[in-house]
């Protein structure tokens, strides 16, 4: 039976214009119910709705509540530090001289990634934009970082048809969203858009996983969305081995696993990145990484969850 | 040497007032999504102190009142003081091991630090209301008469409040 997040749900979008589209109530209710999620189904049947279908305002409302509910939790797992751990030797071995590298933050929600490392610098003169298919996030975003007066920008869209294009791709705890085709024609459209590399962090394929999730969610988070898609995005994350076979779809992008599960502490492996980088970058990307070049692995077997 | 009738009100009122500030915290936590928010937490934690000290204030003068209607105070206060010591099995523990995980989470590396969040600070914020509660009852099953009953169970009440109430009053809404 299918695993499937509420807010992938509640929200639908015009592939072509990227125009929000009006979702059904009683399409989401059976979504849930084939999928065997009662819990999720009476959750989704409080959301607000008129003449059966769902309240666009609301929806929008409950999605920024939730985002800023998970961005606490990012906050308390560091998330936004690891991804820069990681894309400062990025950058450093893909920067070429005299261009400003580009940052694109692919499903960037309501910004924290980007936002924090406007704040923090630790990237120096680098270009930093989040981009999501959400408007109303989009809004939140811009709001936070006007707020804060901070030197990135949030463009809602199609993150791989922007007018120029990404140094880097990144992301955190999109990947799961992705299914089936989905995840190598993201990879995919990656390496057509003339990235020089991605790095993209999502929750780690453990049996332990989808228990730790209930156990955060339950304690950080308020809204039941959240709590609930929380467990299902821990239960649905791509296992090591589909991450890179997907990744291999796309030419000329070698991917990396970093800290793959099999080296990792199961209690430390909240999450963790696959990077890709363009081949003749491989060399570079181990230097500048250092002595912790020696968790980049480029091949993972075909196993059963760990732990 | 300062006797059980002075150190555990003592101790038991500072945990309730660190967990005022912590509960303040709690209550302020996802809904501003800032980066740079340090004020708005220690206004948060500062909310979570009053709230836990008005919550202790209702309780004194609850105490004082049972204190003063008991037929033999000393032994109502003797009484009050094993509820206190019982509740303190159940809570100085959990407190201890909340404060050494927090002191670990500052000071430490990130992965050892996110190691101690995984194994420790959620899983601790999961059980609070639980500890409270067995501590409260516990108190209460054993308390030689009806009013030291009564009290713990309303120590235990008042201190899971603190932090519902803080969130309902200023932090309903995202910021």
């Amino acid at each position: 039976m299918p695993i499937v997040e509420i807010s992938d749900l509640v929200i639908r979008h015009d592939p072509a214009t990227g125009a929000r589209l009006p979702v059904r109530r009683d399409e989401v209710l059976s979504a849930l119910r084939t999928a065997g999620d009662r819990r999720g189904a009476r959750i989704a049947a409080a959301l607000p709705h008129h003449d059966g279908m769902l309240d666009e305002n609301a929806v929008e409302r409950l999605l920024v509540r939730t985002h800023t509910e998970l961005q606490r939790l990012n906050e308390e797992l560091r998330i936004a530090e690891q991804l820069a751990e990681l894309l400062g030797p990025l950058l450093t071995a893909v920067a070429r001289d005299g261009e400003r590298p580009l940052v694109v933050d692919v499903g960037c929600g309501i910004g924290y990634a980007i936002r924090w490392l406007a704040v923090s610098g630790v990237l120096g003169d680098v270009e930093l934009c989040g981009v999501d298919l959400n408007a109303a996030l989009v809004a939140e975003a811009n709001r936070l970082a006007a707020a804060e007066g901070l030197s990135c920008q949030f463009v809602h869209g199609d993150a791989f048809a922007l007018p120029g294009p990404a140094t880097v791709y990144i992301s955190t705890g999109v990947l799961h969203h992705l299914r089936g085709g989905d995840l190598g024609a993201f990879f995919r459209a990656q390496a057509e858009a003339g990235a020089q590399a991605y790095c993209h962090f999502d929750i780690a394929a453990t049996r332990l996983a989808p228990l730790g999730a209930w156990v955060f969610h339950r304690a950080r988070m308020r809204e039941p969305l959240g709590r609930h898609d929380g467990v299902a995005s821990a239960r649905r994350a791509h296992a090591d081995h589909e991450l890179i076979a997907a990744a291999r779809s796309a030419p000329n992008l070698v991917p990396l696993l970093y800290r793959p599960l099999r080296h990792s502490n199961p209690f430390c492996a909240s999450i963790r990145p696959v990077i890709g980088v363009r081949p003749q970058y491989v060399s570079a990307l181990r230097n500048a990484l250092g002595p912790s070049a020696r968790h980049l692995v480029t091949e993972s077997r075909s196993t059963r969850r760990p732990w | 040497m300062v006797s059980a009738s002075i150190v555990v009100p003592g101790v038991l009122a500072s945990i309730a007032l660190v967990d005022g500030v912590l509960a303040g915290f709690r209550a302020a936590t996802g809904r501003n999504g800032l980066i740079r928010k340090r004020g708005y937490y220690l206004v948060a934690m500062r909310r979570g102190l009053v709230a836990g000290g008005a919550v202790l204030g209702c309780l004194a003068l609850v105490l004082a009142v049972v204190l003063a209607t008991a037929p033999d105070p000393a032994t109502r206060y003797g009484d009050l003081t094993h509820a206190g010591i019982t509740m303190l099995w159940f809570i100085g523990p959990y407190a201890s091991v909340v404060v050494a995980s927090l002191i670990g989470y500052a000071v430490l590396p990130r992965r050892p630090a996110t190691f101690l969040i995984l194994l420790g600070l959620g899983p601790l914020t999961l059980i609070r209301p639980w500890v409270t509660i067995a501590a409260g009852l516990t108190a209460a099953w054993t308390a030689p008469n009806l009013p030291t009953a009564a009290c713990a169970v309303l120590a235990a009440t008042g201190a899971l409040a603190v932090e519902p109430w803080v969130h309902r009053r200023w932090y309903a809404e995202p910021a």
